[in-house]
């Protein structure tokens, strides 16, 4: 029925749901494009992972349904135990890169006075995210190249020779060396989002404190902190989600090497699915990292204090 | 010095000292790519003189093939995700019908689902459609994906369209797909600025699919394209040459962002959303 529609009294009081369902016919022909790609390439998809999680399955002829030995394997395989603990040290890193400086850089950026600069560097931290994903990844690489990359011939021009590294060969440094890609993490969508926060904060509020003698830091830790808390939420799941599937850094930069140091358990899930055809083992990887992500932000959103509950940007 | 300056002057200084060392990599880069191996042996940190054009000459012909598979799957993709979601969006916002609420859920809730979730099943699922080395193997899975976060924010923005302006084209015997062809797309062009700019990222900056899904390197796009071309210049006389590939490859989307800066940031604070 169109709204437009409902404004005038119904002729008819009451009527059936299989009436209202053949008058709104249309409606649900606009929407069979949705739900035909949907249905094929998500919830057909989604639905498979789970149920495969349960079959020792080659993706073709061989499959079995094997109950929870999948998972009972997950968790006496030291490979993949040994991608948990990285994981592990990965999210907590990334949560800590993308409210640091991030924050400081939206911070710094909302105290200009001057709104043009302000702008001004709004736009010019956006630019490199429009480089590719990939180009960044290659041109940390030849930062990290050991003969002749950009950090070592650095560190080598100072006179820090002792510093020098294989970075990304070593056990010791391949891990935090694919971490600290991008530094100083300013440029994303992360600043942006804090900064947003900081402007919806009412000026009142700002100008109360500067009138009861607050200084900057204090403004910072007793107000601004506060109030961009549902921000710092959003950022924070937003970190959890990347960090406990993604695998692309690891897959450019090391490959989960030296040995398995940089191993995570979504490059687990594509060597076990691409490499040595283990399907069903696979989706048990991608049906426990969808409830790791599921359980972890349900407890932020439940747990982490925030001032208001909006999640928006 | 008036006031504003004297106090804007040491976060300047900071603002300026993070943007130097984000920006310093990609400086390297531009620098290096216009050097010959020589040059980059013997002048690694200076500017580039003389300037060797041939770098970007030999760059082209090995990245211009990605670029334009990109440009076609990207394309389509976002074509797919405008019409799609503006559609979806458009009955959810303006029509009440039984089910309206719990189908609208359906959709939403697949933001919570997690793209490796769905990886392997998706794999099998274009292998068995044999689709695997087309670009539909693309194409397809990313209208999929790319409407649902679309849908989202477009049926708020369509709620808040006046309803007199959709009353005003009933009256004029607008059909229910002119009223959204005529009234509701028009009005919303912004936000599906905003939508095309959010899954144009997503898309170009893809690695994992197209890596499983296409062997035929004909077909590659950028993101795998540019991997294989920078190990295959990879040695030192052909450094320059993987740094101008480097550039070349981001060429197409900083000129997007030069044309369309606001859509831009915006497409990228509200793409966060998007899982």
């Amino acid at each position: 029925m169109s709204s437009s529609l409902a404004e005038f009294p119904p002729l008819i009081k009451k009527d059936s749901v299989w009436r209202r369902i053949f008058r709104s016919r249309e409606c649900y022909l606009l929407l069979v494009p949705t739900f035909l790609l949907l249905g094929i390439f998500n919830y057909y998809p989604a639905v498979s992972a789970i149920y495969h999680s349960f079959f020792s399955w080659n993706g073709a002829n061989v499959q079995v349904f094997n109950g929870f030995q999948n998972f009972i394997d997950l968790f006496t395989d030291q490979d993949f135990l040994v991608s948990i603990v990285n994981v592990c040290k990965i999210t907590v890193i990334s949560i800590l890169i993308s409210i640091s400086f991030p924050i400081l850089a939206a911070l710094l950026i909302y105290r200009l006075k001057a709104d043009q600069a302000g702008y001004f560097y709004k736009v010019v931290y956006v630019i490199p995210m429009v480089v590719p994903t990939i180009v960044i990844f290659l041109i940390w690489k030849f930062i990290y190249s050991p003969m002749d990359g950009l950090l070592n011939t650095m560190l080598a021009a100072a006179g820090l020779k002792v510093f020098i590294h294989t970075w990304l060969g070593e056990y010791n440094t391949a891990l935090y060396s694919i971490l600290f890609i991008n530094f100083p993490w300013v440029s994303g969508f992360q600043t942006l989002i804090f900064l947003a926060g900081l402007q919806n904060i009412s000026i009142s509020v700002i100008e109360a404190a500067i009138l009861d003698g607050t200084g900057p830091v204090a403004r910072f830790l007793k107000i601004e902190l506060p109030l961009i808390s549902a921000q710092i939420k959003l950022v924070v799941i937003l970190a959890i989600i990347n960090s406990v599937q993604g695998f692309v850094n690891i897959l450019i930069m090391t490959n989960g090497g030296p040995g398995k140091s940089t191993m995570v358990p979504g490059l687990y899930l594509y060597r076990n699915a691409m490499q040595y055809g283990k399907m069903g083992y696979a989706c048990a990887i991608g049906t426990f990292l969808f409830v790791v992500i599921l359980t972890l932000t349900y407890l932020n959103l439940k747990y982490m204090k925030s001032n208001n509950d909006s999640m928006g940007a | 010095m008036n006031r504003a300056i004297r106090h804007d002057l040491p976060i300047h200084f900071l603002l300026i000292i993070l943007g130097i060392v984000t920006f310093y990599p990609f400086v390297f880069t531009f620098l290096t790519s216009f050097k010959s191996s020589y040059q980059i042996s013997h002048n690694f940190w200076g500017l580039p003189w003389p300037f060797q054009p041939s770098n970007y000459r030999d760059a082209w012909k090995g990245i211009s093939p990605y670029l334009l598979n990109s440009l076609i799957v990207t394309g389509g993709s976002v074509i797919g995700v405008l019409f799609v979601a503006s559609l979806a969006a458009f009955v959810f916002a303006r029509f009440t019908f039984p089910g309206r609420e719990f189908l609208f859920l359906a959709i939403i809730s697949l933001m919570m689902m997690p793209s490796i979730l769905l990886l392997v099943p998706q794999f099998l699922l274009i292998k068995h459609l044999r689709l695997l080395n087309t670009r539909w193997a693309l194409i397809l899975p990313y209208i999929a994906g790319g409407q649902v976060f679309g849908i989202f924010v477009l049926r708020s923005f369509m709620a808040s369209i006046p309803g007199e302006l959709f009353d005003a084209g009933a009256m004029d015997g607008l059909s229910t797909f002119q009223s959204y062809r005529h009234i509701a797309v028009p009005m919303s062009v912004p936000i599906l600025s905003t939508i095309a700019i959010m899954n144009i990222l997503g898309t170009w900056n893809d690695y994992v699919w197209p890596l499983v899904t296409i062997s035929k390197n004909q077909l590659w796009t950028i993101s795998v394209g540019v991997m294989s071309f920078s190990m295959s210049t990879s040695s030192f006389e052909t450094r320059g040459v993987m740094f101008a590939g480097y550039v070349i490859a981001s060429l197409p989307l900083i000129i997007l962002f030069f044309f369309t800066m606001k859509s831009f940031v915006k497409g990228i604070s509200s793409g966060a959303l998007k899982v």
